[in-house]
């Protein structure tokens, strides 16, 4: 007789429990108010100001960023989401009842993973479409516009979504280390926001070097169309970025199977 | 049946549980008691392969739970009630939990009705009243019909109509030949519900048995009033008596019988008032049996 417990029915169950809770609801309806609503509000500010910009800042303008600038708000929304999907088992002393059913621990964490992954790409990529071709349409007429036939356009949108995603993932991944949201979203928030704070006291030559290895400025590097001096290539910096997660994911995984629960 | 074979678990410098060894039979309802944080919990979470055992193991017939094929449908447990998302319906709860084992949906609404928290299975967890939810968590270890079910400390927060239905319920499932596992701290509990009872205290095996040869093993204590104490007292000793309390009122013996206590007073020449044999009663064996495990069990109960 095989076993009743697969990846599958794991996905499935993983599946029922992201969402039937409200924080992934809300989680997802933050996500999008602020990808969407930042978005506009800042295209709208750019094109209601384009005429007074600096001429150079005209030049370099990339509207498709520009677009997406909401996406600097979001991450902390899908860390959020990606953390709790496994601190509130902890909290609640569910993950008990869960490793009770699905007693092997690897296969739980890739079934949560699948359930994350595919629900935050869908999720994160309509998000950042919507917001990309409405700020096209607030700029159309007066500010420089982009369009998705161009590759590097296409490829920005996408990736925009990828880095959420990415970042969701790793929320969850410190959620297996830490088990504590509180803690999770501390850490989560300083790696983003307070790294690149303390490189910035570091001498400006090493400042060079480093600063392009941050997440948020792989970030940067992934959703802008033309490669920024001082940062990877948008592909670079998702494998780099990818790199992290997986090691982090990697950790937690290990902490969970060895760990009493 | 589960068995538990030299288990030991260690947590830091705790030891929560000292080399238990004990087999759980199916068919009888079967007490495993202790007083808080004996490590009754600890050793059902290893049971479940949620906590690491130190040394030794705990099988369900023959397996550890991580080998089990269908966990659900071959155990079903509940650890502590409360511990649902409380954001989350019973009803998606349990769908969940059903989905990870491949048990159609409609299982879930046979428990639900079964558990009588159907008319609120819609309802979110964390409105429900600590009786309600352990009967959702009831519902949760019968999901896959399993032959083996664990409880922890089921009867906290349920109403006297909710105890005497799970008292009932256990009687029922065991007499369909399942090995049922109930941890108590409350022996008056357990000498209604139970069968077989297995005592433990500071993680040590203490003793086991049914709830009958545990009453009879105990030993009774008679009361003896006199008219002299202090002499009664004395020559009593010299008889190997063993009196626990003298007070005004009298003595409390153990080791000798009334009629022996009768004969040495009438031999001593002091008058008795009163003579009474005292039955211990299964809650004193109790105490009795774990006195040295209360008196050390708060420096170190972290794990219960």
């Amino acid at each position: 007789m095989s076993s009743d417990v697969t990846l599958g029915s794991t996905i499935r169950s993983e599946w029922i429990k992201f969402r039937t809770v409200r924080s992934t609801i809300m989680g997802v309806v933050i996500t999008f108010v602020l990808t969407i609503g930042l978005g506009a509000l800042i295209t709208t500010a750019v094109r209601a100001h384009w005429h007074s910009m600096d001429p150079v800042r005209r030049l370099t303008f990339d509207p498709v960023s520009a677009s997406l600038s909401g996406i600097l708000f979001a991450q902390f929304a899908v860390g959020v989401i990606g953390t709790l999907f496994i601190t509130s088992e902890y909290s609640s002393g569910s993950i008990r009842t869960t490793l009770a059913a699905i007693p092997n621990r690897l296969e739980l964490v890739w079934g949560k993973l699948v359930v994350l992954v595919a629900s935050m790409f869908v999720v994160t990529e309509i998000a950042c479409f919507i917001t990309f071709m409405m700020g096209q349409a607030i700029f159309s007429g007066v500010v420089p516009t982009a369009s998705l036939s161009s590759g590097a356009v296409l490829r920005t949108v996408i990736l925009a979504g990828v880095y959420l995603t990415l970042l969701s993932v790793l929320g969850f991944s410190l959620g297996l280390i830490l088990r504590q949201s509180a803690a999770c979203i501390s850490v989560f928030t300083s790696l983003l926001l307070i790294l690149p704070i303390i490189v910035f006291l570091l001498p400006q030559s090493w400042q060079n070097d480093i600063s392009k290895y941050e997440p948020s400025e792989l970030g940067h590097a992934m959703t802008s169309v033309t490669a920024q001096s001082n940062d990877f290539g948008s592909w670079t910096a998702l494998v780099i970025l990818s790199i992290y997660v997986a090691v982090v994911l990697g950790v937690g995984t290990t902490m969970l199977i060895r760990r009493d629960a | 049946m589960i068995k538990i074979d030299h288990l030991t678990k260690r947590y830091g410098k705790t030891l929560a549980v000292d080399d238990l060894d004990f087999e759980v039979r199916p068919g009888v309802v079967t007490g495993f008691l202790g007083p808080n944080g004996s490590g009754k919990s600890t050793t059902m979470r290893i049971i479940l392969g949620l906590d690491h055992p130190t040394k030794g193991s705990a099988t369900i017939e023959g397996k550890r739970y991580g080998e089990l094929r269908d966990p659900l449908h071959e155990v079903g447990a509940l650890l502590d009630a409360k511990a649902i998302h409380p954001g989350r319906s019973a009803r998606n709860h349990l769908r969940a939990l059903a989905a990870s084992n491949r048990i159609p949906f409609s299982r879930v609404d046979e428990v639900l009705e079964f558990s009588g928290i159907g008319s609120v299975a819609d309802k979110k967890v964390g409105d429900y009243s600590l009786g309600m939810s352990q009967r959702l968590g009831i519902a949760g270890a019968l999901l896959g019909d399993p032959g083996v079910l664990l409880f922890d400390e089921p009867v906290n927060g349920l109403d006297p109509e909710g105890i005497r239905w799970i008292r009932e319920f256990f009687r029922s499932l065991a007499n369909e030949g399942r090995t049922v596992f109930v941890s108590s701290h409350l022996m008056s509990e357990m000498a209604v519900s139970a069968d077989q009872i297995i005592v433990i205290g500071r993680g040590k095996f203490i003793t086991q048995g049914s709830v009958d040869a545990l009453t009879a093993s105990a030993k009774g204590t008679v009361f003896v009033r006199g008219a002299n104490h202090p002499q009664l007292l004395a020559v009593l000793r010299s008889h190997h008596g063993v009196v626990n309390e003298v007070n005004d009122e009298g003595l409390s013996v153990s080791d000798l019988t009334s009629e022996q206590i009768g004969q040495i007073a009438f031999d001593a020449g002091i008058a008795l008032y009163e003579l009474t044999p005292q039955r211990a009663s299964l809650e004193e064996v109790y105490m009795d049996l774990t006195a040295d495990a209360v008196e050390y069990g708060s420096t170190g109960s972290r794990h219960e």
